[in-house]
């Protein structure tokens, strides 16, 4: 028998890594209410950017993160500004809108990937031992993402808590028409928010892509994968994505290890449903937030 | 009145049919004298084409080879093809323009399974010959009589790589395998090759493709003490287990997968965790079959790369299809089929031979290893081209 604390240790740090990847949705989210459909296409596309930098440059894929988060907000600033700035957010329709915007942009960023980097799957060799501690192993790709998964979270945070510009980008997000009449530019403040989730999503695929191959049809489950975990945990609350994350890490690595890996795969949905049909703004969501 | 318009049109029509028939004879005529149109769809764009694209080349180099030498039936050989974007709704489609519209005389296969398998029922109504690339042994069970075979079948894929385990006194295996359609074939393959080498399935459990952390599996295999863990896999799940065994440090005395260390990026993705680490492949630009010094030198002055497996079966069917319609004498589907049930051919991909209802027998699988950042043929020991680096040692 393995220890379970092994398998313990094994799914909170996969809990980790599906955090990382859930962190700029749940940004997006929170401050904008708009679900970015293109999220998981944006982690692949981080992941490959990361990927070319490593086979050309030679950079690791921590050296990669900060010229990828950059690429990817620019990219992010340029879509909120060229094209979800300019559609009207009000009306029943108004997220449906963004909605169909931001699937449109998943296609246009999963097929831009595929002219760049064809169809295969790509992966970087990367801190792939373990760190032990007695009879524990503790792999080291898996520490380093959560690591980063739980730093961003914290820097997150304190932004938006902490700062001027994370206050004003929370008072618009709670009332745009408030937040302009004391003098805001909420135009500008949308745009930051957005790249700032869009240079999440590339961080997390440039370490991502050292533990999980991408390939530019990935983006689709990944996308769906964070949403879940997002929806959980409370769409846009930070501390209930973190739990949920954990949750889903757990309860992915015990069912493999005790019930098989096809039970593995539904257990994040069957989770979901549960909460649904018992919590359904989520674990530390408000009510009437959804 | 009424009466007196539909006969005006039906004499309409006849007219029309007579003026058809009289413009399509020259044309049919002209037909016979210019090229033997052989017509196939390629998924040329989208993210499965790149083996296709290979499989397209190695149709083109052999068409090209075959008119060098005089062309067949003392016509050249001309392909028709249509990119299929890797759906097989559109390949249904553009084999039914290739078929009624096109009329091309003869078929070959598009690539993969899904999309050789869409047409199949088509292809076999209109009673064509297809030599298929399609490996799972489904369509060649009698109910396509039109099709053979013309790549290694699946339950084959991985039998030389049981059998070099065997060779070194390896006794128990623990078997990880992808839910879907192929690997579940080619385990049951493995596991009837296991047994018929004395050896032992100790552990074995399937998981499904979108599976991405493999941590928990790999303990659980490790548990049951395996010789071996093989992977009935693709690229990114044997990527997974390697990753995951490395990291909590279990080790096994050898490591296989069917697809995934021949693929470049096995190597590129995993660096030095992919040394020492086997794979299957059904081809080799090394091998000492039939011609194949010669197709690698072509292949690379032509297409600036070296031929994969694709490449290679794809050359081959065109080139064995070809030899069945020169002994036949025409392009009659039923002589040829009988002709290519019957060959007996020498290929670049290996001995063709097919069984009574189309199944490839006389393809085999070779054995690579990743070896210093290369791959490495190692098995079997008459075609490997350095020796296997076993047991492997820790991580």
């Amino acid at each position: 028998m393995a220890s379970i604390i092994a398998l313990v240790i094994l799914g909170l740090l996969w809990g980790g890594v599906y955090l990382l990847m859930a962190e700029g949705l749940n940004l997006i989210y929170g401050v904008m209410k708009v679900v970015n459909l293109a999220h998981g296409d944006l982690i692949v596309f981080g992941g490959l950017l990361g990927y070319s930098l490593f086979a050309h440059a030679g950079f690791t894929p921590i050296a990669a993160l900060l010229p990828v988060a950059l690429v990817l907000g620019a990219l992010g600033a340029v879509v909120q500004w060229g094209i979800l700035e300019r559609i009207p957010l009000v009306g029943a329709d108004g997220e449906l809108r963004t909605l169909l915007a931001t699937f449109g942009l998943s296609y246009v960023v999963s097929n831009t990937s595929f002219l760049l980097w064809g169809g295969q799957f790509q992966s970087i060799p990367f801190l792939q031992g373990a760190l032990r501690l007695g009879p524990i192993a503790i792999p080291e790709g898996l520490l380093a993402c959560s690591l980063a998964a739980f730093i961003a979270a914290l820097l997150v945070d304190f932004w938006l808590h902490r700062t001027l510009a994370g206050k004003a980008l929370r008072a618009t997000a709670q009332s745009p028409l408030g937040a302009a009449s004391c003098g805001l530019e909420i135009r500008r403040i949308r745009i930051i928010a957005f790249a700032l989730g869009t240079a999440m999503a590339g961080g997390a695929g440039a370490l991502v892509i050292a533990l999980v191959p991408f390939q530019i049809s990935s983006g689709g489950d990944l996308t769906v994968q964070s949403f879940t975990l997002i929806a959980l945990g409370g769409l846009g609350n930070y501390l209930g994505a973190w739990i949920a994350a954990e949750i889903l890490g757990l309860a992915e690595v015990l069912s493999q290890y005790y019930l098989g890996p096809d039970i593995a795969s539904a257990i994040i949905y069957l989770l979901f449903i549960a909460v649904l049909l018992f919590r359904p703004q989520g674990l530390l969501g408000r009510l009437g937030r959804v | 009145m009424a009466r007196q318009r539909q006969v005006r049109s039906a004499g309409r029509i006849i007219l029309a049919a007579a003026w058809c028939a009289l413009c399509a004879a020259p044309a049919a005529r002209a037909a016979e004298e210019g090229p033997i149109r052989v017509g196939c769809s390629i998924t040329e764009t989208g993210p499965y084409s790149p083996p296709a694209v290979f499989e397209l080349q190695g149709y083109r180099l052999a068409a090209e080879e075959i008119n060098k030498a005089g062309g067949l039936l003392g016509r050249k050989v001309e392909i028709v093809n249509y990119d299929d974007q890797g759906n097989p709704s559109t390949a249904v489609q553009l084999y039914q323009k290739l078929i009624y519209s096109d009329r091309v005389d003869l078929l070959l296969s598009p690539y993969e399974t899904d999309l050789m398998s869409a047409v199949a029922p088509l292809v076999t109504r209109a009673k064509k010959v297809m030599p298929s690339l399609g490996a799972n042994v489904d369509a060649f069970q009698g109910q396509f009589p039109y099709l053979v075979q013309a790549i290694t079948e699946t339950p084959r894929y991985m039998g030389p790589a049981i059998d070099l385990a065997a060779s070194r006194g390896y006794k128990t295996i623990a078997l990880l395998i992808q839910n879907t359609q192929f690997p579940q074939q080619l385990a049951r393959g493995i596991e009837q090759e296991a047994t018929a080498k004395g050896m032992r399935v100790v552990f074995k459990e399937s998981f499904p493709p979108t599976t991405t952390d493999f941590s928990a599996l790999v303990l659980k295999a490790a548990e049951a003490h395996p010789d071996v863990i093989v992977g009935a896999t693709y690229l990114a799940d044997s990527e997974g287990i390697v990753r995951a065994a490395k990291a909590q440090n279990i080790n096994a005395k050898m490591f296989a997968f069917s697809i995934g260390p021949v693929e470049p990026e096995f190597g590129r993705g995993l660096g030095a965790a992919a040394d020492g680490v086997f794979g299957t492949t059904l081809y080799f630009p090394t091998l000492h079959t039939a011609g194949n010094a010669e197709f690698v030198a072509a292949f690379k002055e032509k297409f600036e790369r070296m031929p994969d497996y694709h490449a290679a079966v794809a050359y081959a069917s065109l080139k064995v299809l070809a030899e069945a319609v020169r002994k036949v004498g025409s392009l009659d589907q039923d002589k040829i089929r009988d002709a290519l049930l019957a060959a007996s051919v020498d290929t670049v991909a290996g001995h063709f031979q097919l069984s009574p209802t189309g199944l490839q027998i006389g393809y085999t699988s070779y054995v690579l290893q990743w070896q210093h950042g290369a791959q490495a043929l190692v098995w079997p020991a008459d075609q490997a081209t350095a020796a296997p680096e076993l047991p492997h040692g820790a991580w």
